[in-house]
């Protein structure tokens, strides 16, 4: 919904139409199975309910039109089971700008290579500014604007918060696309992945840290508003702050998208797409440090986030 | 359907620019590389850069290909350098290693797309069997088990032993050096996918601005 949010502030600031695009699998179109009787027209598979939940949430947050694709392929996060589908909405669409949630899970495998499939300018984790004139900026400070030529993928990282649109009465336009996984990729399973694979965010403690009740309990707080795990030794597990399944060896290695650092944590953060440190000075590729008292900074900052 | 069996020739694409922190996922990305025999890796960039990525193939075994140039390019432009060495190399898989800086994980994509291969990112493990690769992928708080057939861009997120210091690069004898022209790309050409100067943006040091970062590559807030 953050990219809805911020592809309706986009599309108001530029005069634009915003299409909120969803893929759906159609049971009806699988290989083997006996073809449904016609119907009028083409309609979207499922249970009603859930259907018209998810019209009134795609209008409700600001969509001007619902494209839903159907495909004969289970929907898996993977552009070798989506990318048919997806590339039947842009064939139809034609968007000069198209919009990913950076944290939906299909994300990483479609946003990029829509871009390079449209020869478009790509955007990560950016987010909304500005008044009349919205624009999206990464955090290099590049920008997408209404007076830049060509086209552009932007991976939205936050929005603003928006006000509930009342417009429910939307079209809904619906493609009968032809399937079309691509069998080079055969996913054989899935299974719950290990902390050490996360790709989220993980809040990584250090010993000392979590030695104090103030830091501990600033700590779960900002874990709960960032959604994220929080993992640190075992020392650290004695405390209180680290739950079962997140104990971590020492000089363990992380490469989830962001990590917060509070002290001195024995882990391996340096494949973190983003780190944050608090409560120390930071160093080489650090995003961000607070050198303040720690349960302070912690406090507020969780503050800050819940405020948004 | 099922897609025709080749056979394996691995280039590793490492980039146009070194870790920005640590050089542990490079060599990560360079042993992933190690298993699949006779595989190449691939830098782009300054010649410091290159010596570096040279060294590091070199104490695996690998051979390396470098690609001198000054260009700082987006994703598309160093998709173009790296699929026009893969055609020299004609290579089938491309490993990239997407977690020793940010940005690159969006040139797998751009990789698959101009070689017309399969693509999969977020790779954590992977294992040759013969014509076939099986691949760990996560995926959020899942982890998918796949099998890749045929030629595929895959994006690997591989750790390598703990590394605090390494010793200083020197100029590699072993590295074949490919301009520009060779690979059939003009650089003029490639420039208009070059990016506009920037400094890296500094550190946040404020509580409201280290709100800000973390609004932005945090989880969603609550409703949102």
């Amino acid at each position: 919904m953050q990219a809805l949010t911020a592809g309706r502030a986009v599309a108001s600031s530029w005069g634009a139409t915003l299409y909120a695009a969803v893929i759906a699998r159609d049971p009806d179109k699988r290989p083997g199975v006996p073809a449904a009787p016609p119907r009028i027209g083409p309609r979207v598979p499922g249970d009603p309910k859930v259907i018209e939940a998810i019209r009134m949430a795609l209008a409700r947050g600001g969509a001007d039109k619902i494209v839903v694709a159907l495909t004969d392929t289970a929907i898996i996060p993977l552009w070798s089971a989506l990318g048919t589908a997806w590339q039947g909405v842009l064939d139809r669409l034609r968007p000069r700008l198209v919009m990913f949630g950076a944290d939906a899970p299909s994300a990483a495998e479609l946003g990029p290579r829509t871009g390079a499939r449209i020869g478009a300018r790509l955007f990560l984790r950016a987010r909304g500014v500005g008044g009349e004139e919205v624009e999206l900026r990464d955090r290099d400070g590049s920008y997408v604007r209404m007076s830049d030529s060509g086209a552009a993928v932007v991976l939205v990282g936050a929005a603003p918060r928006a006000a509930v649109h009342s417009d429910d009465d939307i079209d809904v336009m619906v493609l009968e696309l032809p399937g079309g996984v691509d069998p080079r990729i055969e996913l054989a399973s899935t299974a719950p992945a290990e902390l050490a694979h996360t790709t989220g965010t993980i809040i990584a403690i250090g010993d000392a840290a979590a030695a104090d009740p103030d830091v501990v309990k600033a700590t779960q707080r900002l874990a709960k508003v960032l959604g994220a795990h929080v993992v640190g030794s075992e020392q650290a597990a004695s405390c209180g702050v680290v739950g079962a399944g997140a104990v971590l060896e020492r000089g363990a290695p992380l490469a989830p998208e962001l990590c917060v650092a509070i002290g001195l944590p024995s882990i391996d953060l340096a494949g973190s797409t983003s780190l944050v440190r608090i409560g120390t000075a930071g160093g080489k590729g650090v995003d961000g440090a607070l050198t303040g008292p720690i349960a302070a900074s912690l406090g507020e900052l969780a503050r800050l986030l819940e405020d948004r | 359907m099922t897609a025709p069996e080749t056979k394996l020739v691995v280039a590793v694409w490492l980039g146009s620019a070194p870790p920005v922190r640590s050089i542990r996922w490079l060599d990560g990305a360079l042993k992933a590389a190690a298993k699949f025999t006779g595989a190449t890796a691939v830098a782009a960039g300054e010649q410091t850069w290159l010596d570096l990525a040279a060294d590091r193939a070199v104490r695996l075994g690998l051979g390396c290909v470098g690609v001198p140039t000054e260009l700082v390019l987006d994703y598309l432009g160093w998709a173009q350098v790296m699929a026009g060495v893969a055609r020299r190399l004609a290579a089938t898989t491309i490993l990239v290693d997407e977690a020793s800086r940010p940005e690159r994980f969006a040139e797998v994509a751009a990789l698959a797309e101009l070689t017309d291969a399969a693509q999969l990112t977020h790779v954590v493990a992977l294992a040759p069997d013969a014509a076939m690769i099986h691949a760990s992928r996560a995926a959020g708080t899942t982890l998918q088990t796949v099998r890749i057939h045929g030629p595929a861009v895959i994006g690997v997120r591989i750790p390598g032993p703990p590394i605090d210091e390494y010793p200083t690069p020197t100029p590699s004898a072993t590295m074949r050096r490919l301009e520009l022209a060779a690979l059939g790309l003009d650089p003029a050409v490639l420039g208009h996918r070059a990016l506009p100067p920037r400094a890296s943006p500094p550190a946040s040091r404020s509580v409201d601005r280290v709100a800000d970062h973390l609004a932005v590559h945090g989880a969603p807030r609550k409703g949102g």
